[in-house]
Formats: C-alpha cells, structure tokens, sequence
C-alpha cells in the first residue's frame, strides 16, 4: 500500500480525529469529506441568523405582503440561477440574464397584445425564442471558441438594446381580459407562482445534476475538459445545450416578470445577472467549474434575497444599499472560499 | 561558495589553455531524492568546442546531471565547477552568469510576439524613450547571423515552423552569450526533414568554440555533430566512448548493462485472432507517413520510438482525435470512412492519454464517475442514473484491476498515480472497447503498479480485445508484448515478435536508421 492511499482511505485520520463510529467523529468526518456540506450547513446558518434578526428589528419584515414578496423577488433571481449553476459548473458564465429577462417579457406581452396570440402560445414563443440565443450564444462559444464572457456580453448588449429599440423603451401593457398571466401571477395555495416554479426549476435541475448523464458531463467538462473529450463526452454538445438552457430560463423569468408587472419592460431586470452570479457563487460553486450544488445555490439566492429585503426595510440609503450588498457578498463568497481550502488542504495532507 | 556577484572568467584568455581547460566540471557529484539516488559520485566535464551527446535509458540520470549543471538544482555532494570556480548553491542567476544556457524539450516562447521580441524579453534594451526597438532587432539580426540561420526577426512565433521556434530559443540562450549550451532533446518535436536546420546550427556553435551537450537517443543525429558520448546507468556514468571509435551496438550494450530479469507476463505470438485492428497507409501530419499494420483479438501489441516519433500522434490518428492526412482504418475488418472520436468510440475504440493528470482524470470527481464516464447508458436505469448499477459495475472493475481503494465514491484525486492509471483503464472496459491504446499507461507509477498493469493487459488481451501499448521505456515492451512494432524516421520500420522481442534490438531499432 503506497502512502497516499493510507491517508486517503482512513475516514477519520489526520490529528484531533475523534474515534471512528463516535457522534461526533461521524459529523466531522461528514464534514470532512463533503465541501457542500460545510457550504450549506453554513449557509443555512447565517441565513437563519439574518432572518431572526430582521424579524425583530425590521419593522414590517415578519409579514405576509412582505414574505410573499421576498419569495416572488427570491424567484426572479432564482429560476435564472438554476441554470447558471449548470453553467458555471461547466466552468462558463453567461452575463446576459438581465436582458434576456427584460426583452422576452417584452416579447410576450408584444405577442399577446400587438399579434393577438394567446397567452399559451405567446409563452411557448418567447420560450422558444430565448432558448435560440442562448444556443447562438452556446455555439459561439463551443464550435467557434469565443469565449462565454465575451459571447454573452455581445447578447447582453443586443438583447437590451433590441428591446428598448422595437418598444422605445416604453412599457408594453399586458390585455386585460386575459387569465393565465395574473394566475401566474398570483398564488397557489398562497405561495406566488414564481415561487412554486422557482421550487419546481430547483427539483428539475438538482435531479437533472445528479442523475442523469448530461448533468454528471457538465460537472466532467469543468472539472476537466480535455480528459472529458477523451473519455468520449460530447463537450461541444454539453456547451451549446448549457447556454440554451440559461436563455430558456431567462425567457421564463421574462415570462414571469411580465406577469408581475401587467406589461414587458425593455428596462426591467437591471442588472439582474450580477446576483444571479452571485447567489450560485456564495452557494458554493467554483468559479473555475467542476464543483457546485443546486442546494447551495439555493440558499444562495435565498441569502440575497434577504440583504436586498433587509437593507430596504432598515431604510439604509438607497445608494449606501448597494456598497452593502457589494461587501457582505464578497465576504460570503470570501468565507466559502476558504472553508473549502481548508478541507482541500487537509485532503491533501 | 560562490555567489552570483562573483566575477566571470573573462572569455578571452589564451585561446590554447582555454580550449583545455573543461568549461564545465561535476566532480564526484550525488543527488539524492527522497527514496531515490538520481546521481550517484558522478565526474563529468566538457570542454570548449566541444559536442558531447548524453545518452541514457528513462531514469539514469540525464536530466538531473543537467539541472546540476544549470543550476536548478544544489547537488547533495560533490561540487559543480563553472569555469573552474564552484557554482555552491547559486542557482540559475549564477549558473547562467558564469555561461551555462539550457534549452529544455519544452518551448518557452511567446508565441504572439515577434521573434526579436522573444530574444529580448527581460532584458529589453532601453532607449531614451523606453525601449528601442531598432536595437532590439539588430540584436536579434545578429544573434542569427551568428547561427547561419535565415530567420525573419519580425515574424510572429506562432507563425514559424517548429523548427525555426527551437531555433529561436536556441537564439534566445545565446544572448547571455554561454560557454556551455545545453540542448535537451532539441530535435525530438521535429519531423525528420526539420532535423538538419537544428543540427547545421549546433555544428556552427561548436566551431565558435561555445561547447554543447547534447541530449538525444537518435544516433544518426549523434554521429553527425558529436564528438563523444557520456552513457548514463543508473544514476551513474558508465563510460565517455569517442563516436568515431564506437559502433552503436556498444553504446547501446553500455546503456543496458547487465540487463537484470524482471518479472514479464507470458508472452507469445498471435495468429488465429480476429483482425481487430487494420490500419493501411496512414499519414499523419507531418510526422508520420505510410504506416500499415494489423491488430489482432488476443494481442497485447508493443509499439516502440523514441521521444517524437510519432508513437502519440499514431495512437490520436487511431482513436479519431487527430486527422488522418492519407490512408484508411479499419475497424472488425470494416472501413471507418470519415474517422470522428465518437465514431471510433462508437466502434469500440478507446484510448487513454500519456498525461494522466491533465487528460486523464477529471480530479474532483469520484473514482467510480471517472469510470463510468465513457458510457453513461450501462448505468442508466429509467433515463436516470443509478447509483446501484454505477456501484455494481464500478466495484467489479475495481476488483478486476485490484484497484485499491475503499470507497469508491472519494475524489479520484486521492488514489496513488498507479491506481489512478488503472481507474482510467477500467473507463474503457466499463465501456467494453474491443481495442484499447494505452498511452503511456505505466510513466510516473511504481514498480508493483507496473507489474500490475501488464498483467492487466494481458488479461484483457485474453478476453478477446486488442491492446496496444506504447511506452517510452523500451525495456517494458519485451515484458508485456506479443509484438512490437518500431517507429523511426516517420513511419514504421521494424516488426519483432515474441520471443524474439529484446531490448537491445528494441533500442537498435528504435535509434539507428537501418
């Protein structure tokens, strides 16, 4: 037995190992072995304090209004983080959401009231419609080698612009007579719809990570391309299939937002992409690709949701609002980061 | 000890006592490794104007006697002399100070930057408005000049055939302006045709009097630019032979020594097999030109060359990662037309790359992920994965190629290089290839994982796959093969089959042209 693998196969070796099979051995152990354990266990409690201390300090937090409306905000930023985890796992990016989001709510309601389509069918277009830039985008990227940064901020810039061009940058209004957009809307069982198909994305694309085989490729080709290509997975498929699902995602967003709104806005959804990236980044996926959980991501989005609900409550100004953001999720990010060294080191050693 | 501020021999001493005097000298040096001896009481020098060739099977030294020489490293004992004052523990500065440059087998250009650029880098020639350019490409106008070589100091790198880029690095070592120059395998990412543009610039060096060691295994380049041969064993220096008094049966008896047996696996020759494996007039790019052969079910095939000769180039062509220029591949004795990876795959071809760690392993998945990978679909029930299959299949592989390992489930990371080799292996099997090539599947692992990987080629060979597999330490292949075939001078020259398979044929095969 060569010396590597003594250290490696020994679950609870290293110094200050508690005895094997003890309680508390098993939960270091645990801990040990499972960086996105350490990610959400931390996650979960820093959410848990930020919640207990914005119940007793925000005035009008602990509401229904205020607690459906942090859910219908978690969706926003949610169903496109669902996606981008994939994508980043991949070790890509893709910076268009906010566009993508704005312009396909405006496609929808353009459909609905300027073509007279029905709501299904108009949904079903800007489905279609988003999932096609986002492939444009994934085959720039992978059949032509145009980096994902550059490919997406190119559609960045055209999706916003092509929305504030075909409407003005004025918004477009939804008909009224209509029932599907304010069922989507409102609520079922008295959770916002954005919210259940949040919830919905979140179970799709967690089983789709773990259980299937385009998942499990997505996590070889970040973990390793070149070794991924070898072993026969089709990595420019995986690649063009990923950026088609982030811009399908970012239609059904626009979908939503639409609804919320009661009509497409070619200037909503500023800035959007920056905390959907962040969300998948504080919930434990690596930038360099390879690693990532959708339950990280998860609360990641959550934790977000929360500083943006948070801050506006405590009535920090609205531009001291964003220094904020900005310093507790770098901070966030700074903490996971080296929670996961440290166990990579201890792997190592 | 010398420091790096210690004042250079001035080069222009009396011509005569300086073409004696040994420019650089290793007197009685050791190196040793944690679990290794690399360099045992070596003595070596050379001296001006001279070409002296190293020679040395994987492992005997080579290299560390010349990351001695340039400084890289600080021996464990003994002394390396510079111009006759000791180099101590200076390093690379000092090293390169007292007029040791090294070009390694790896180019270390800028490939988007001119070549004068490239020549300059670090130590740019300052204007009075920063850097001056024209300087810059007199410089570097020079430096070729020098060399003989018409090589345009304005081109981008990346435009220059790999043979004018080894120039350039050769150009680049000079501007320090060395006594000693050490080429590494200079030639070894050449196509044959390159060679003479390398070798002609050498020879113009010698004449100046900068003395060179040359690192290379092909004796036809030896024998037109050296003068002798240092051969290395075994961390030790065998014996310095002059090239003109030496036939290269000798050089070679010296490189193998008393050849100690080692435990081989039953080889023998194959016949009745199915033909797995044709491949009719292949032409691979620049390297490789009508190659034809046979592979049978049953067969453990050996293919022999040294450093860039094509051995990696044939397995890509094979497995579809590269194209073919000219020829045809056949598969169970039907024509693949348009060879893709995920044709070749299709057809139950796969092959595992020599650089385990970058193409290998993807390292932060599990060892049973890393298996299963190349086929998805076994382990998929109901359009999910199931980590029940994945569990039956990864841990019956793991047994069969007595993968050591508790849990299957931890980072593939985590296992010792051999057993990372053999999970890579099993990836293959788990998809149940009819014809595995095997890249360098025993480089960086231990003795008894060594072992252990031919006994596994050969239990797979015996279910009725073809194995092919090429190493760049010869003396593996009379261990492993039923047949091994020779690479040299771009294509295949040479065919031995057991038991006829040695190393010394191997080697003069593999080194000399017939």
């Amino acid at each position: 037995m060569t010396t590597t693998l003594d250290t490696t196969t020994t679950p609870t070796g290293g110094p200050g190992g508690a005895p094997r099979g003890s309680v508390v051995g098993r939960v270091r152990d645990a801990f040990r072995r499972n960086t996105t354990l350490v990610n959400i266990v931390g996650l979960l409690v820093a959410i848990v304090l930020l919640y207990l201390y914005l119940m007793f300090n925000a005035v009008g937090f602990f509401t229904v209004a205020n607690q459906s409306g942090l859910l219908r905000d978690a969706a926003l930023i949610g169903v496109a983080a669902t996606g981008m985890t994939l994508v980043i796992i991949a070790g890509e990016i893709d910076v268009s959401t906010g566009p993508a989001v704005a312009l396909s709510s405006v496609i929808v309601a353009v459909a609905m009231t300027q073509w007279g389509l029905p709501a299904l069918v108009a949904i079903l277009i800007t489905l279609v419609v988003g999932a096609g830039w986002g492939a444009l985008a994934g085959l720039l990227r992978a059949r032509f080698l145009v980096p994902s940064f550059i490919a997406t901020l190119g559609l960045w810039s055209v999706l916003r612009g092509l929305g504030q061009f075909s409407t003005d940058a004025l918004p477009v209004p939804l008909p009224l007579d209509e029932p599907i957009m304010p069922f989507l809307a409102g609520s079922v069982l008295g959770i916002p719809t954005p919210a259940v198909v949040m919830i919905v994305a979140f179970l799709v694309f967690a089983y789709v990570a773990r259980k299937t085989a385009f998942g499990r490729s997505v996590f070889a080709v970040g973990g390793n391309a070149a070794a991924a290509r070898l072993a026969g997975i089709k990595v420019k498929r995986v690649r063009v299939v990923l950026f088609a699902i982030t811009g399908l995602l970012g239609a059904l967003s626009g979908v939503l937002l639409a609804a919320r709104l009661g009509s497409g806005n070619a200037g909503a959804a500023n800035g959007l992409e920056f905390d959907v990236i962040a969300a998948v980044v504080i919930g434990g996926t690596a930038m360099s690709g390879g690693r990532g959980s959708l339950i990280g991501t998860f609360l990641g989005v959550i934790f977000i949701t929360l500083i943006g609900n948070g801050l506006v409550l405590l009535g920090v100004d609205s531009f001291l609002q964003s220094v904020v953001r900005g310093v507790i999720i770098v901070l966030a990010v700074l903490l996971n980061v080296t929670l996961s060294r440290k166990r990579g080191s201890m792997e190592e050693s | 000890m010398s420091e790096s501020t210690d004042p250079v021999p001035p080069p222009s001493l009396d011509p005569e006592l300086e073409r004696d005097a040994p420019i650089a000298e290793a007197r009685g040096v050791s190196q040793v490794y944690p679990g290794v001896t690399a360099l045992d009481d070596v003595d070596f020098s050379v001296r001006a104007g001279e070409v002296r060739a190293l020679l040395g099977q994987n492992g005997a030294g080579k290299s560390t006697l010349i990351r001695l020489l340039s400084g890289v490293e600080t021996p464990s004992g003994g002394e390396v002399l510079l111009g006759g004052v000791p180099l101590g523990s200076g390093g690379v500065a000092a090293a390169a100070a007292a007029g040791v440059a090294t070009c390694y087998q790896e180019l270390s250009l800028v490939p988007g930057v001119t070549v004068a650029e490239n020549l300059a880098l670090g130590r740019w020639p300052r204007g009075r408005f920063g850097i001056d350019g024209r300087a810059m490409v007199e410089r570097a106008r020079a430096t070729f000049e020098r060399l003989g070589a018409d090589i345009d100091v304005h081109a981008e790198v990346a435009g220059l055939t790999l043979a004018q880029q080894q120039i350039v690095e050769i150009g680049r070592a000079l501007q320090d302006d060395p006594r000693l120059l050490i080429l590494d395998e200079p030639t070894s990412a050449l196509a044959a045709a390159e060679v003479d543009l390398v070798l002609d610039t050498v020879k113009r060096l010698a004449a100046q009097g900068v003395a060179v060691l040359y690192v290379s295994h092909r004796m036809d380049e030896i024998r037109q630019i050296a003068d002798t041969a240092t051969v290395m064993r075994n961390g030790k220096i065998v014996e310095t032979v002059s090239i003109a008094g030496s036939d290269t049966a000798h050089i070679i008896e010296l490189m193998i020594g008393a050849d100690p047996e080692e435990r081989g696996v039953a080889t023998r020759p194959v016949t009745s097999g199915e033909v797995l494996l044709s491949v009719t007039d292949l032409d691979v790019g620049p390297k490789l030109r009508g190659v034809s052969f046979e592979g049978r079910a049953g067969e453990v095939l050996g293919i022999a060359g040294l450093l860039g000769s094509g051995r990696t180039e044939l397995l890509q062509a094979i497995a579809g990662f590269r194209p073919l220029t000219a020829g045809t591949l056949a598969i169970a004795g039907s024509v693949v037309e348009r060879p893709t990876a995920s044709r070749m795959l299709s057809l139950g071809v796969g092959m595992t790359p020599e650089d385990r760690k970058g193409r290998g392993v993807i390292p932060g998945l599990g060892i049973d992920e890393n298996i299963v990978m190349s086929d998805f679909g076994r382990v998929t029930r109901g359009g999910a994965l199931s980590s029940g299959a994945i569990g039956t299949a990864t841990r019956a592989l793991a047994e069969r190629l007595s993968i050591k390992a508790h849990d299957l489930s931890r980072p593939i990371s985590t296992l010792s290089g051999g057993n990372q080799q053999k999970a890579v292996i099993a990836r293959w099997l788990h998809a149940d290839s009819r014809v595995l090539l095997l890249d360098e599947p025993t480089r960086g692992v231990d003795v008894e994982a060594k072992a252990q990987i031919y006994e596994i080629m050969r239990a797979v060979a015996d279910t009725g796959k073809l194995v092919v597999f090429v190493s760049s330490e010869i003396e593996e292949l009379p261990l492993a093969c039923d047949r091994v075939l020779v690479l040299r001078d771009g294509g295949l020259r040479e065919e031995f089959r057991a038991p006829d398979i040695s190393l010394p044929v191997l080697l003069q095969a593999s080194m000399v042209s017939s």
